[in-house]
């Protein structure tokens, strides 16, 4: 060969052999004839600086393996015998190199320097690599050969050595296998194991399969792998542009598209690609894993005889409750079982699996192991849905398969008491576990619907429910797993987009849980699938806003307001109401159950509350009042519903309005909606004329329609109107607490007093000249005493918490109801 | 140019989202954050166990405006964002010096539309 200039004709050659290739399909033999083409390039740099004695020029690293990738650096090892002019002869290498903007790595040893660089484990690998280029060939093997029998010395040491760098690298770049941006060179199961396999042979001085340490079907394994890393790596590199090796999420969709892979049904060419990848990685790491264990283990002890399916759960389950690492010799044992494609699950099979789980981090190696063997789908065919599936999504890191098997390790740890002792609802909901069992199956399929196609909540309900079935999980047990797979984004979806100052959310979210142990279970899996997410999942805020929510749920629960009780009642009346309304829009039905809060729809009959739909619903004048009367409880008594914008006072000037209109309050119950509308139902009598006709329903209206316009005031009117009846003539005391652990929103306020004319007028009016807003109110009469509740917020909305205000309202209530 | 800085509460961001879009907004950017103001840290109590709760999750959200959208931008978030109780949040405005569009290198209001 003989050009002007060898290395600006290098890039020209390079250039082409890009163009000859799309760029999807520069794998292992693209990247042999590259390796080939620098060899020329230095041969006739070589030749031009005068074919010097004394000097060898070696390629090493993946250039030395005829690996050389688009935008990798060119690796050499120049030897010299201690010649006092190398630096020349480099220089003349070097600089038409550099000058063509090659990235150049270049080492220059003598034969002894080369042994004493072997300090260095990265350059003692990269020499086993070595390969003479041009030069001294007696030179080059002075320098080889003793680097590679210092390998051979102690092949057992150098595999180990070879392992710890497996596991450094590991711990520094995560898996190639399941990490959804991963590092395609230096990640677990990337090509730098591949290599890692290379220089092992070169340890044992034999390759792998005589070796005894990779068997044949794994040798195919790891070589479809490296073809498919390098091909990958080299799109990655020839898209960017650049010395790149993490598969980023913006270059994947190009890198898919280069490679050939296209949309399929429920997988995105993209995740195609991801999976792909994922399954090679996951060989390679495998397969390498195995030889380094095999090599490092000296002898394999007694061969390790394994029956069937359910052996190879308990094995696994006994070495990872001994925390150890799977013996080379049960390893090969699994290997060697015939599994049937659908294993079927009896006692023993499930409690092995189960204590696999109970293992945490060790047991999670062990399913690690049973995926790389294929062997998991085999338990649970539906694992072959979310096996190496990518997830699209800011906060996850790994795989659904990966993050799974995270997620119930991590569970495992939390309830093994090894999780956060400064988190009392975490400390508090271990304690009540019941079923741990149940917890660690939910946490090892909540994502299992994750399978590319539809909502995976729903999806993965029904897949765990199957799942469950077919593994012989049964009763409550079964029935927690599957509600943690239903509801597992319940807790970290609401405390982040809803708002937690709202009761009847936090009511909804108990009615949904039933019980405190599924709500601490809930909020077990919350977490345990945020540490398994991501570094980002669970934040100092997120858990902020988790907790808040789980404890307001809880205190819920802790004072009676939902339980499952409640909750199936909440339903029933719920569902009784739809049918009622059976004919209205269903939007309307819906907005009317959503606008109402739960208070109302527990303590108001279905059969009124479809009655109050008629004039709740339509929209409301500012100043409008709407009155519907219905027969009572009991004889000559009414039922009467009062809805109207709700202001302060609003409830009082009800009272009073109904006082003038010479009408008696025997019980009412007070509600108001989330867009403030006030829904007051009375059961009522005619204090002197039984009947209560629509003309006195109008004036009743009427009376507060002028006092809410300001065209009255009421307050004179109530006080004329009880002067003219006595008191009674043996009023009971008047009792009065406050009391602010009752509800979450409100001060609650019990008043007992004697019945009168006006009293409920009286009393609601106190709390409207202190500007407190009753939010609910529970009124009822016995014997000619009442006795009411009244739920009150402060002019923000918020319960009072104020200690003048607080016992302001008890001497004001005094003042006023005191004879 | 404008700074317009929200703090608001976390469930509201949606609503402020929909509203900066209806008025056009086609950028903002919004962080989790967490601090106090006249709230301050408070104590939690779940089953008996107390917890110190010391900085209440907001989110903020930061949009860069042309003079003669401020008005409407804050409209826009004040009206989505106030729920009326306590704890609704801060705004205010703030002068930008310069804006850059780091694509392009268009500067001033051209890197702000479209």
């Amino acid at each position: 060969m003989s050009v002007s200039d060898p290395a600006a004709h290098l890039r020209e050659e390079l250039r082409a052999l890009e163009r000859a290739y799309t760029i999807g399909h520069h794998g292992l033999g693209v990247a042999g004839r590259r390796a080939g083409l620098v060899d020329a390039c230095l041969v006739e740099l070589f030749e031009r600086a005068g074919s010097p004695a004394g000097v060898a020029i070696l390629a090493i690293g993946g250039y030395g393996r005829m690996v050389q990738l688009p935008a990798s650096d060119i690796d050499l090892l120049v030897v010299h015998d201690d010649d006092a002019s190398i630096g020349a002869t480099v220089d003349a290498l070097l600089y038409p190199l550099w000058d063509a903007a090659f990235a150049v790595g270049h080492a220059v040893r003598t034969p002894e320097e080369c042994l004493a660089a072997i300090e260095r484990f990265d350059a003692w690998t990269a020499m086993l690599d070595g390969r003479l280029v041009v030069g001294d060939e007696t030179l080059a093997d002075r320098a080889l050969a003793p680097v590679r029998a210092r390998a051979r010395e102690d092949p057992a040491g150098f595999a180990r050595r070879l392992r710890d760098a497996a596991d450094a690298r590991r711990a520094r770049f995560g898996s190639t296998a399941h990490l959804l941006e991963p590092d395609l060179k230096e990640g677990s199961g990337g090509l730098r194991d591949v290599a890692s396999l290379g220089w092992l042979a070169a340890a044992f001085g034999t390759d792998l399969e005589s070796a005894g340490l990779v068997r044949a079907r794994e040798r195919a394994a790891v070589d479809a792998g490296a073809g498919f890393l390098v091909r990958t790596r080299s799109a990655v590199q020839l898209l960017t542009g650049r010395r790149a090796d993490r598969l980023v999420s913006e270059l994947q969709p190009d890198v898919a598209r280069e490679m050939g892979f296209v949309d399929e049904p429920n997988l995105l060419a993209t995740d195609g690609l991801m999976r792909s990848l994922f399954e090679h990685a996951r060989n390679v790491e495998h397969v390498v894993g195995l030889a380094l264990a095999r090599a490092t283990a000296g002898t394999t002890g007694d061969p390790v005889v394994i029956a069937d399916a359910g052996a190879i759960l308990e094995a696994l389950a006994d070495a990872a409750e001994g925390g150890e690492v799977p013996s080379v010799g049960l390893l090969d044992a699994i290997e060697d079982v015939t599994v049937p494609q659908r294993v079927g699950w009896d006692a023993r099979t499930r409690a092995a699996f189960l204590r696999l789980l109970r293992s945490g981090g060790s047991g999670s190696g062990m399913f690690d192991v049973l995926d790389r063997v294929g062997l998991l789908e085999r338990f649970i065919p539906a694992w072959t849905g979310v096996r190496c599936r990518p997830q699209r999504d800011p906060y996850h890191r790994s795989t659904v398969d990966a993050h799974l098997v995270a997620a119930a390790a991590g569970m495992a740890e939390l309830l093994a008491g090894s999780g956060d002792a400064d988190d009392p609802i975490e400390l508090s909901a271990v304690a009540q576990v019941e079923r741990p069992d149940a917890l660690l199956l939910g946490a090892l399929l909540h994502d299992v619907g994750k399978i590319g196609t539809g909502g995976h909540v729903p999806i993965g309900t029904a897949i765990a429910r199957d799942t469950l079935d077919a593994m012989g999980v049964a009763g409550p047990e079964r029935d927690l797993a599957v509600f943690l797979v239903e509801e597992h984004l319940l807790l970290p979806d609401t405390a982040t987009r809803r708002d937690l100052s709202d009761e009847d959310l936090l009511l909804d979210v108990a009615a949904r849980i039933g019980t405190p142990e599924r709500l601490g279970a809930l909020y077990l899996l919350a977490k345990a699938d945020a540490f398994a997410t991501g570094p980002a999942a669970w934040t100092p805020w997120r858990e902020t806003l988790v907790r808040e929510l789980v404890a307001k749920v809880q205190r819920v629960f802790d004072r009676g307001e939902m339980g499952e009780e409640l909750a199936a009642r909440l339903a029933e009346r719920t569902e009784r109401l739809r049918q009622l309304l059976d004919g209205e829009p269903d939007e309307q039905i819906h907005r009317f159950i959503l606008r109402v809060p739960r208070s109302y729809l527990l303590a108001v009959d279905p059969g009124r509350a479809a009655q109050h739909f008629r004039i709740v619903m339509p929209p409301l004048g500012r100043n409008e009042v709407r009155t519907a009367a219905s027969a009572g409880s009991r004889a000559g008594s009414y039922e009467v519903v009062v809805v109207a914008s709700d202001r302060p006072g609003l409830l009082s000037w009800i009272a009073g309005a109904l006082a003038i209109g010479g009408i008696s309050i025997l019980a009412a119950q007070a509600f108001t909606t989330e867009d403030r509308t006030a829904i007051d139902v009375f059961e009522v009598e005619g204090a002197f004329e039984p009947e209560i006709t629509e003309a006195r329903w109008r004036a009743f209206r009427n009376t507060l329609r002028r006092t809410i316009e300001g065209s009255i005031s009421l307050e004179h009117r109530v006080r004329e109107k009880g002067r003219h009846y006595p008191r009674p003539r043996m009023p009971s005391p008047v009792t009065i607490r406050v009391l602010n652990d009752v509800s979450e929103f409100s001060t609650v306020i019990e008043v007992g007093a004697s019945d009168r004319i006006g009293l409920l007028h009286d009393i609601t009016r106190t709390f409207a000249d202190l500007h407190l807003g009753v939010h609910l109110a529970k009124v009822a009469t016995f014997d000619g005493r009442v006795v009411d509740a009244f739920y009150v917020r402060d002019e923000l909305g918020r319960k009072v918490t104020e200690h003048s205000l607080l016992s302001g309202v008890e001497s004001a209530l005094r003042e006023r109801l005191e004879p | 140019m404008k700074l317009v800085t929200a703090i608001v509460k976390p469930h509201r961001i949606d609503d402020v989202k929909d509203a900066l879009r209806e008025i056009g907004v086609s950028g903002l950017t919004t962080t989790d954050v967490e601090g106090f103001g006249r709230q301050r840290g408070h104590t939690e109590v779940y089953r008996g166990a107390e917890y110190q709760v010391d900085f209440v999750p907001k989110v903020k959200v930061e949009i860069v405006v042309d003079d003669g959208d401020v008005d409407g931008v804050v409209d826009a978030i004040v009206k989505a964002a106030r729920t009326g109780k306590i704890g609704d949040g801060k705004l205010w405005v703030g002068e930008v010096e310069r804006v850059m569009r780091i694509r392009t290198g268009e500067m001033g209001p051209d890197a702000l539309s479209g």
